[in-house]
Protein backbone atom coordinates (compact mmCIF):
# COMPACT_ATOMS: atom_id res chain seq x y z
CA UNK A 1 0.00 0.00 0.00
CA UNK A 2 1.30 3.50 -0.65
CA UNK A 3 3.21 5.21 2.43
CA UNK A 4 1.53 7.94 4.46
CA UNK A 5 2.07 11.34 2.95
CA UNK A 6 2.26 14.04 5.69
CA UNK A 7 1.19 17.95 4.33
CA UNK A 8 4.01 20.42 4.85
CA UNK A 9 3.75 23.82 3.82
CA UNK A 10 6.38 24.95 1.09
CA UNK A 11 9.23 26.78 2.22
CA UNK A 12 12.37 28.27 0.35
CA UNK A 13 15.65 27.91 1.80
CA UNK A 14 19.08 28.75 0.78
CA UNK A 15 20.88 25.73 -0.03
CA UNK A 16 24.95 25.91 0.19
CA UNK A 17 25.17 23.85 -3.14
CA UNK A 18 22.50 22.62 -5.25
CA UNK A 19 21.70 19.01 -4.63
CA UNK A 20 22.70 16.24 -6.77
CA UNK A 21 19.72 13.96 -7.73
CA UNK A 22 16.30 13.57 -5.71
CA UNK A 23 15.97 13.58 -1.50
CA UNK A 24 14.39 10.68 -0.50
CA UNK A 25 11.44 12.90 0.23
CA UNK A 26 11.35 13.97 -2.80
CA UNK A 27 12.08 10.67 -4.09
CA UNK A 28 8.90 9.14 -2.16
CA UNK A 29 6.54 12.21 -3.43
CA UNK A 30 7.79 11.11 -7.11
CA UNK A 31 6.91 6.96 -6.58
CA UNK A 32 3.59 8.32 -5.09
CA UNK A 33 2.89 10.30 -8.46
CA UNK A 34 3.98 7.77 -10.69
CA UNK A 35 1.50 5.36 -8.82
CA UNK A 36 -1.39 7.76 -8.60
CA UNK A 37 -1.37 7.83 -4.96
CA UNK A 38 -4.08 10.66 -3.87
CA UNK A 39 -1.57 12.40 -0.85
CA UNK A 40 1.93 12.77 -2.82
CA UNK A 41 -0.40 15.35 -5.15
CA UNK A 42 -1.69 16.80 -2.38
CA UNK A 43 1.91 17.10 -1.11
CA UNK A 44 3.71 18.52 -4.08
CA UNK A 45 0.78 21.03 -4.34
CA UNK A 46 1.28 22.11 -0.80
CA UNK A 47 4.63 22.32 -1.27
CA UNK A 48 5.61 23.88 -4.36
CA UNK A 49 2.21 26.04 -5.01
CA UNK A 50 3.46 29.29 -3.60
CA UNK A 51 6.85 29.11 -4.71
CA UNK A 52 6.21 28.11 -8.13
CA UNK A 53 3.64 30.90 -7.97
CA UNK A 54 5.86 33.63 -6.58
CA UNK A 55 8.32 33.11 -9.32
CA UNK A 56 5.99 33.25 -12.11
CA UNK A 57 4.00 36.60 -10.38
CA UNK A 58 7.36 37.92 -10.28
CA UNK A 59 7.91 37.15 -14.20
CA UNK A 60 4.79 38.07 -15.68
CA UNK A 61 3.58 40.87 -13.04
CA UNK A 62 0.02 40.11 -13.76
CA UNK A 63 -2.26 38.08 -11.32
CA UNK A 64 -4.69 36.63 -13.54
CA UNK A 65 -1.41 35.41 -16.02
CA UNK A 66 0.45 33.69 -12.70
CA UNK A 67 -2.79 31.94 -12.26
CA UNK A 68 -3.22 30.36 -15.45
CA UNK A 69 0.82 29.65 -15.97
CA UNK A 70 1.03 28.09 -12.96
CA UNK A 71 -1.90 25.63 -13.94
CA UNK A 72 0.24 24.60 -17.03
CA UNK A 73 3.06 24.17 -14.78
CA UNK A 74 1.62 21.92 -12.44
CA UNK A 75 0.18 20.01 -15.98
CA UNK A 76 3.35 19.95 -17.23
CA UNK A 77 4.62 18.14 -13.74
CA UNK A 78 2.27 15.45 -13.64
CA UNK A 79 2.53 14.95 -17.04
CA UNK A 80 5.96 14.67 -17.50
CA UNK A 81 6.90 12.75 -14.00
CA UNK A 82 7.88 9.80 -15.80
CA UNK A 83 10.49 11.63 -17.58
CA UNK A 84 12.11 13.52 -14.76
CA UNK A 85 15.54 11.72 -14.28
CA UNK A 86 16.32 12.88 -11.19
CA UNK A 87 19.37 13.87 -11.81
CA UNK A 88 18.74 17.46 -10.70
CA UNK A 89 16.63 17.98 -7.49
CA UNK A 90 12.52 18.10 -7.81
CA UNK A 91 12.65 21.95 -6.98
CA UNK A 92 15.19 23.12 -9.49
CA UNK A 93 13.49 20.51 -11.62
CA UNK A 94 9.88 22.23 -11.22
CA UNK A 95 11.21 25.83 -10.79
CA UNK A 96 12.99 24.93 -14.58
CA UNK A 97 9.30 24.44 -15.61
CA UNK A 98 7.93 27.13 -13.71
CA UNK A 99 10.43 29.63 -15.51
CA UNK A 100 10.09 28.30 -19.42
CA UNK A 101 6.37 28.29 -19.21
CA UNK A 102 6.37 31.76 -17.76
CA UNK A 103 8.93 32.91 -21.17
CA UNK A 104 6.70 31.08 -23.25
CA UNK A 105 3.04 33.24 -21.68
CA UNK A 106 4.90 36.36 -22.13
CA UNK A 107 6.38 35.38 -25.77
CA UNK A 108 2.97 34.03 -26.88
CA UNK A 109 1.52 37.51 -25.63
CA UNK A 110 3.63 39.75 -26.94
CA UNK A 111 3.52 38.04 -30.30
CA UNK A 112 -0.68 37.81 -30.57
CA UNK A 113 -0.77 41.50 -28.12
CA UNK A 114 -3.89 39.78 -26.76
CA UNK A 115 -3.89 41.61 -23.40
CA UNK A 116 -7.58 40.28 -21.75
CA UNK A 117 -8.26 43.61 -19.77
CA UNK A 118 -9.28 42.00 -15.95
CA UNK A 119 -12.41 42.90 -14.24
CA UNK A 120 -9.98 43.87 -11.20
CA UNK A 121 -7.82 45.38 -13.58
CA UNK A 122 -8.12 48.72 -11.30
CA UNK A 123 -6.66 46.99 -8.01
CA UNK A 124 -3.23 47.64 -7.32
CA UNK A 125 -1.55 44.64 -7.85
CA UNK A 126 1.00 45.21 -4.73
CA UNK A 127 -2.18 44.48 -2.80
CA UNK A 128 -1.46 40.96 -3.80
CA UNK A 129 1.91 40.86 -2.20
CA UNK A 130 2.08 40.35 1.93
CA UNK A 131 2.72 43.45 3.95
CA UNK A 132 3.28 42.44 7.10
CA UNK A 133 2.89 45.70 9.36
CA UNK A 134 5.42 45.82 11.93
CA UNK A 135 4.57 47.49 14.74
CA UNK A 136 7.90 48.49 15.68
CA UNK A 137 8.09 51.27 12.75
CA UNK A 138 6.19 54.23 12.68
CA UNK A 139 3.82 54.89 9.51
CA UNK A 140 6.24 57.38 7.95
CA UNK A 141 9.05 54.39 7.67
CA UNK A 142 6.34 52.08 6.97
CA UNK A 143 5.07 54.35 4.17
CA UNK A 144 8.75 55.18 2.69
CA UNK A 145 9.42 51.33 3.19
CA UNK A 146 5.99 50.97 0.97
CA UNK A 147 7.06 53.44 -1.53
CA UNK A 148 10.71 51.68 -1.88
CA UNK A 149 8.93 48.20 -2.92
CA UNK A 150 6.89 49.88 -5.51
CA UNK A 151 9.90 51.97 -7.01
CA UNK A 152 12.28 48.56 -6.80
CA UNK A 153 9.66 46.24 -8.66
CA UNK A 154 8.57 49.43 -11.27
CA UNK A 155 12.64 49.39 -12.02
CA UNK A 156 12.65 45.19 -12.05
CA UNK A 157 9.75 45.46 -14.66
CA UNK A 158 11.78 47.74 -16.95
CA UNK A 159 14.74 45.76 -16.93
CA UNK A 160 15.81 42.46 -19.66
CA UNK A 161 14.09 39.57 -18.77
CA UNK A 162 16.71 37.71 -19.00
CA UNK A 163 18.39 39.54 -16.09
CA UNK A 164 15.59 40.06 -14.42
CA UNK A 165 14.83 36.02 -13.91
CA UNK A 166 18.00 35.86 -12.44
CA UNK A 167 17.86 38.72 -10.42
CA UNK A 168 14.36 37.13 -8.99
CA UNK A 169 15.92 33.85 -8.65
CA UNK A 170 19.23 35.05 -6.76
CA UNK A 171 18.17 38.00 -4.66
CA UNK A 172 14.32 37.20 -4.02
CA UNK A 173 14.00 33.93 -4.11
CA UNK A 174 17.29 33.28 -2.40
CA UNK A 175 18.23 30.01 -4.28
CA UNK A 176 22.06 29.57 -4.97
CA UNK A 177 24.07 30.10 -8.27
CA UNK A 178 24.28 26.43 -8.79
CA UNK A 179 20.65 25.47 -8.48
CA UNK A 180 19.88 29.01 -10.79
CA UNK A 181 22.24 27.24 -13.15
CA UNK A 182 20.54 24.35 -13.11
CA UNK A 183 16.98 25.86 -13.22
CA UNK A 184 18.42 28.35 -16.27
CA UNK A 185 20.13 25.23 -17.65
CA UNK A 186 23.49 27.54 -18.29
CA UNK A 187 26.70 28.04 -16.86
CA UNK A 188 27.95 29.08 -13.32
CA UNK A 189 29.72 32.12 -15.08
CA UNK A 190 26.56 32.69 -17.10
CA UNK A 191 24.46 32.90 -13.56
CA UNK A 192 27.01 35.56 -12.54
CA UNK A 193 27.17 37.40 -15.61
CA UNK A 194 23.30 37.68 -15.39
CA UNK A 195 22.93 38.48 -11.68
CA UNK A 196 25.39 41.08 -12.44
CA UNK A 197 23.90 42.90 -15.10
CA UNK A 198 20.58 42.86 -13.97
CA UNK A 199 21.48 44.05 -11.03
CA UNK A 200 23.31 47.13 -12.32
CA UNK A 201 20.81 47.42 -15.23
CA UNK A 202 18.08 47.83 -12.10
CA UNK A 203 20.78 50.13 -10.08
CA UNK A 204 20.73 52.60 -13.38
CA UNK A 205 16.76 52.32 -13.49
CA UNK A 206 16.69 53.55 -9.99
CA UNK A 207 19.52 56.26 -10.71
CA UNK A 208 17.89 57.58 -13.60
CA UNK A 209 14.51 57.76 -12.63
CA UNK A 210 14.57 59.22 -8.81
CA UNK A 211 18.27 59.46 -8.37
CA UNK A 212 19.61 56.36 -6.11
CA UNK A 213 20.14 58.59 -2.90
CA UNK A 214 16.58 59.90 -3.10
CA UNK A 215 15.05 55.89 -3.80
CA UNK A 216 17.00 54.47 -0.73
CA UNK A 217 16.68 57.40 2.21
CA UNK B 1 42.99 46.22 -9.31
CA UNK B 2 41.25 47.80 -11.88
CA UNK B 3 37.53 49.56 -11.17
CA UNK B 4 35.95 47.38 -14.06
CA UNK B 5 38.24 44.09 -12.66
CA UNK B 6 36.41 45.33 -9.57
CA UNK B 7 32.97 45.48 -10.41
CA UNK B 8 33.17 42.32 -12.50
CA UNK B 9 33.04 40.55 -8.76
CA UNK B 10 30.70 42.99 -7.43
CA UNK B 11 28.41 39.71 -7.77
CA UNK B 12 30.39 37.36 -5.84
CA UNK B 13 31.64 39.58 -3.16
CA UNK B 14 28.52 40.65 -2.08
CA UNK B 15 26.97 36.79 -2.05
CA UNK B 16 30.36 36.31 -0.26
CA UNK B 17 31.33 33.81 -3.14
CA UNK B 18 34.73 34.79 -3.36
CA UNK B 19 37.94 33.31 -1.42
CA UNK B 20 39.45 35.23 1.06
CA UNK B 21 42.68 36.46 -1.13
CA UNK B 22 40.04 37.55 -3.59
CA UNK B 23 37.69 39.29 -0.91
CA UNK B 24 40.67 41.25 0.86
CA UNK B 25 41.66 42.54 -2.48
CA UNK B 26 38.53 44.17 -3.64
CA UNK B 27 37.76 45.63 0.02
CA UNK B 28 41.19 47.32 -0.22
CA UNK B 29 40.41 48.53 -3.55
CA UNK B 30 36.70 49.96 -1.73
CA UNK B 31 39.22 51.29 0.64
CA UNK B 32 40.93 53.48 -2.03
CA UNK B 33 38.38 54.00 -4.57
CA UNK B 34 35.42 56.01 -3.23
CA UNK B 35 33.58 55.56 -6.91
CA UNK B 36 33.53 51.65 -6.62
CA UNK B 37 32.85 52.54 -2.60
CA UNK B 38 29.92 53.76 -3.80
CA UNK B 39 28.88 51.42 -6.49
CA UNK B 40 28.89 49.06 -4.26
CA UNK B 41 27.12 50.49 -1.54
CA UNK B 42 24.50 51.17 -4.01
CA UNK B 43 23.99 47.18 -5.10
CA UNK B 44 24.34 46.23 -1.70
CA UNK B 45 21.70 48.10 -0.91
CA UNK B 46 19.82 46.89 -3.24
CA UNK B 47 20.17 43.65 -2.84
CA UNK B 48 18.87 44.12 0.56
CA UNK B 49 15.81 45.97 -0.97
CA UNK B 50 15.38 42.68 -3.32
CA UNK B 51 15.34 40.49 -0.67
CA UNK B 52 13.13 42.60 1.82
CA UNK B 53 10.42 42.83 -1.02
CA UNK B 54 7.54 40.44 0.58
CA UNK B 55 5.92 37.25 -0.41
CA UNK B 56 3.10 36.80 -2.76
CA UNK B 57 0.12 35.08 -1.77
CA UNK B 58 -1.13 32.98 -4.56
CA UNK B 59 -5.04 33.69 -5.63
CA UNK B 60 -7.86 31.80 -3.36
CA UNK B 61 -8.55 29.79 -5.87
CA UNK B 62 -5.44 28.86 -7.26
CA UNK B 63 -5.03 25.67 -4.89
CA UNK B 64 -8.69 24.11 -6.08
CA UNK B 65 -8.03 24.27 -9.49
CA UNK B 66 -4.80 22.41 -8.77
CA UNK B 67 -6.35 19.89 -6.88
CA UNK B 68 -8.71 19.30 -9.66
CA UNK B 69 -6.04 19.38 -12.41
CA UNK B 70 -4.26 17.00 -9.86
CA UNK B 71 -7.40 14.66 -9.51
CA UNK B 72 -8.10 14.58 -13.26
CA UNK B 73 -4.69 13.16 -13.94
CA UNK B 74 -5.00 10.90 -10.84
CA UNK B 75 -7.53 9.44 -12.56
CA UNK B 76 -5.84 8.86 -16.06
CA UNK B 77 -3.16 7.07 -14.19
CA UNK B 78 -5.53 4.97 -12.51
CA UNK B 79 -7.24 3.93 -15.48
CA UNK B 80 -4.25 3.07 -17.47
CA UNK B 81 -2.51 1.46 -14.30
CA UNK B 82 0.33 3.29 -15.21
CA UNK B 83 0.67 1.36 -18.89
CA UNK B 84 3.65 2.99 -20.50
CA UNK B 85 1.60 3.05 -24.15
CA UNK B 86 -1.88 3.61 -22.85
CA UNK B 87 -0.58 6.54 -20.41
CA UNK B 88 0.84 8.62 -23.21
CA UNK B 89 -2.28 6.98 -25.63
CA UNK B 90 -4.95 8.71 -22.74
CA UNK B 91 -2.97 11.65 -23.02
CA UNK B 92 -2.66 12.47 -26.83
CA UNK B 93 -6.71 11.62 -26.84
CA UNK B 94 -7.15 14.53 -24.20
CA UNK B 95 -5.04 16.81 -25.67
CA UNK B 96 -6.84 16.33 -29.20
CA UNK B 97 -9.94 16.54 -27.68
CA UNK B 98 -8.84 20.01 -26.10
CA UNK B 99 -7.66 20.80 -29.17
CA UNK B 100 -10.74 20.32 -31.56
CA UNK B 101 -12.99 21.46 -29.26
CA UNK B 102 -12.43 25.40 -30.16
CA UNK B 103 -13.14 24.66 -33.72
CA UNK B 104 -15.79 22.44 -33.48
CA UNK B 105 -18.94 24.63 -33.11
CA UNK B 106 -17.48 27.16 -36.05
CA UNK B 107 -16.42 24.03 -38.23
CA UNK B 108 -20.10 22.57 -37.58
CA UNK B 109 -21.50 26.33 -38.48
CA UNK B 110 -19.86 26.39 -41.16
CA UNK B 111 -20.40 23.06 -42.54
CA UNK B 112 -24.62 23.77 -42.16
CA UNK B 113 -24.20 27.35 -43.90
CA UNK B 114 -22.69 25.77 -46.61
CA UNK B 115 -25.16 23.34 -46.75
CA UNK B 116 -28.10 25.47 -46.59
CA UNK B 117 -26.10 27.63 -49.18
CA UNK B 118 -25.78 25.13 -51.65
CA UNK B 119 -28.83 23.65 -51.15
CA UNK B 120 -30.96 26.15 -51.88
CA UNK B 121 -28.52 27.24 -55.08
CA UNK B 122 -28.88 23.45 -56.53
CA UNK B 123 -33.05 24.40 -56.47
CA UNK B 124 -32.22 27.00 -58.08
CA UNK B 125 -30.33 25.49 -60.72
CA UNK B 126 -32.49 22.57 -61.37
CA UNK B 127 -33.96 22.83 -65.03
CA UNK B 128 -36.02 19.63 -64.21
CA UNK B 129 -37.97 22.18 -62.04
CA UNK B 130 -37.91 25.00 -64.37
CA UNK B 131 -39.70 22.49 -67.18
CA UNK B 132 -41.89 21.12 -64.53
CA UNK B 133 -43.70 24.61 -64.16
CA UNK B 134 -43.32 26.01 -67.45
CA UNK B 135 -43.87 22.70 -69.40
CA UNK B 136 -42.03 23.65 -72.74
CA UNK B 137 -39.16 22.02 -74.20
CA UNK B 138 -36.22 23.72 -75.16
CA UNK B 139 -35.52 23.60 -78.69
CA UNK B 140 -32.80 21.37 -80.12
CA UNK B 141 -30.76 22.43 -83.17
CA UNK B 142 -31.75 21.02 -85.79
CA UNK B 143 -29.39 21.19 -89.13
CA UNK B 144 -32.23 19.43 -91.21
CA UNK B 145 -32.79 21.47 -94.60
CA UNK B 146 -37.10 21.10 -93.97
CA UNK B 147 -36.18 23.72 -90.74
CA UNK B 148 -34.18 26.29 -93.50
CA UNK B 149 -36.31 29.06 -94.67
CA UNK B 150 -35.54 28.79 -98.20
CA UNK B 151 -34.94 32.03 -98.99
CA UNK B 152 -31.87 34.31 -99.74
CA UNK B 153 -31.52 37.08 -96.93
CA UNK B 154 -30.48 40.30 -98.86
CA UNK B 155 -31.44 42.93 -96.65
CA UNK B 156 -30.50 44.08 -93.34
CA UNK B 157 -34.24 44.24 -92.26
CA UNK B 158 -35.13 40.64 -92.10
CA UNK B 159 -39.11 40.43 -90.34
CA UNK B 160 -40.04 36.70 -88.94
CA UNK B 161 -43.59 36.70 -87.76
CA UNK B 162 -44.68 33.87 -86.18
CA UNK B 163 -47.91 32.28 -84.50
CA UNK B 164 -47.48 29.98 -81.31
CA UNK B 165 -49.73 27.93 -79.55
CA UNK B 166 -50.58 27.49 -75.99
CA UNK B 167 -48.01 24.69 -75.98
CA UNK B 168 -45.38 26.89 -77.35
CA UNK B 169 -44.94 25.20 -80.82
CA UNK B 170 -45.09 27.18 -83.88
CA UNK B 171 -48.08 27.31 -85.72
CA UNK B 172 -47.27 28.99 -88.84
CA UNK B 173 -44.83 31.44 -89.85
CA UNK B 174 -43.50 34.12 -92.41
CA UNK B 175 -40.50 35.29 -93.43
CA UNK B 176 -39.52 38.86 -95.11
CA UNK B 177 -36.69 40.23 -96.59
CA UNK B 178 -37.15 43.14 -98.38
CA UNK B 179 -39.27 42.67 -101.31
CA UNK B 180 -38.84 38.48 -101.14
CA UNK B 181 -41.13 36.26 -98.59
CA UNK B 182 -41.74 33.32 -97.76
CA UNK B 183 -44.66 31.52 -96.20
CA UNK B 184 -43.69 27.99 -94.20
CA UNK B 185 -44.69 24.54 -93.59
CA UNK B 186 -45.55 24.60 -90.30
CA UNK B 187 -46.00 20.48 -90.64
CA UNK B 188 -42.15 19.91 -91.98
CA UNK B 189 -41.00 22.20 -89.50
CA UNK B 190 -38.87 19.55 -86.76
CA UNK B 191 -38.05 20.00 -83.27
CA UNK B 192 -40.44 23.39 -83.57
CA UNK B 193 -37.42 25.79 -84.74
CA UNK B 194 -36.89 27.68 -87.86
CA UNK B 195 -33.35 27.81 -89.40
CA UNK B 196 -33.01 31.21 -90.87
CA UNK B 197 -30.01 30.95 -93.88
CA UNK B 198 -26.54 32.40 -93.87
CA UNK B 199 -26.48 36.20 -94.52
CA UNK B 200 -25.38 36.99 -98.21
CA UNK B 201 -24.44 40.01 -97.45
CA UNK B 202 -21.32 38.14 -95.53
CA UNK B 203 -19.46 35.85 -98.04
CA UNK B 204 -20.51 38.06 -101.82
CA UNK B 205 -16.86 39.45 -102.00
CA UNK B 206 -15.63 36.82 -99.99
CA UNK B 207 -14.19 38.36 -96.91
CA UNK B 208 -16.46 39.46 -93.92
CA UNK B 209 -18.36 42.78 -94.02
CA UNK B 210 -19.63 43.48 -90.85
CA UNK B 211 -22.90 44.54 -90.65
CA UNK B 212 -26.07 44.72 -87.88
CA UNK B 213 -28.63 42.14 -88.50
CA UNK B 214 -32.06 43.63 -87.32
CA UNK B 215 -34.97 40.85 -87.32
CA UNK B 216 -37.64 42.36 -86.24
CA UNK B 217 -40.17 39.80 -84.16
CA UNK B 218 -43.77 39.86 -83.72
CA UNK B 219 -44.84 37.44 -81.33
CA UNK B 220 -48.64 36.78 -80.32
CA UNK B 221 -49.30 36.72 -76.58
CA UNK B 222 -51.33 33.70 -76.01
CA UNK B 223 -53.40 33.84 -73.00
CA UNK B 224 -55.10 31.02 -71.87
Amino acid sequence: MGQQYLGMPGKLSILAGAQAGVSDEDARILRGLRSGIEDAYEELIARYQGGVYGIVFRLLGNQNDASDVVQEVFLKIFRSVDSFREQSSLRTWIYRIAVNEAHNHRRWFSRHCCREVAVDEGIDPSESLKSAADPGRSPFEQALERENRTLIEQALDRINPVFRTAVILRDIENLSYEEIADILQVSLGTVKSRILRGRDALRRELTLEHGFAEAFI
Amino acid sequence: MTCYSAKRQSTAFLDKHLRPRENARIAAHLNECADCAVYFEQVGSLCSGLNALPGVIAPAGLKTALRVLASRERQVVEQTHGSRWKLPWERWKFRLRVMMEPITIPAAGGLLSALMLFGTLLLAIDTNAVRASVGYEAPIMSTDDTNLVPIELRSKDVILTMSLDSDGHIQDYAVQDGTTSFTGDTARLQYNNIALPDFAGILTFAHPITSDIRIRFTPIAFRP
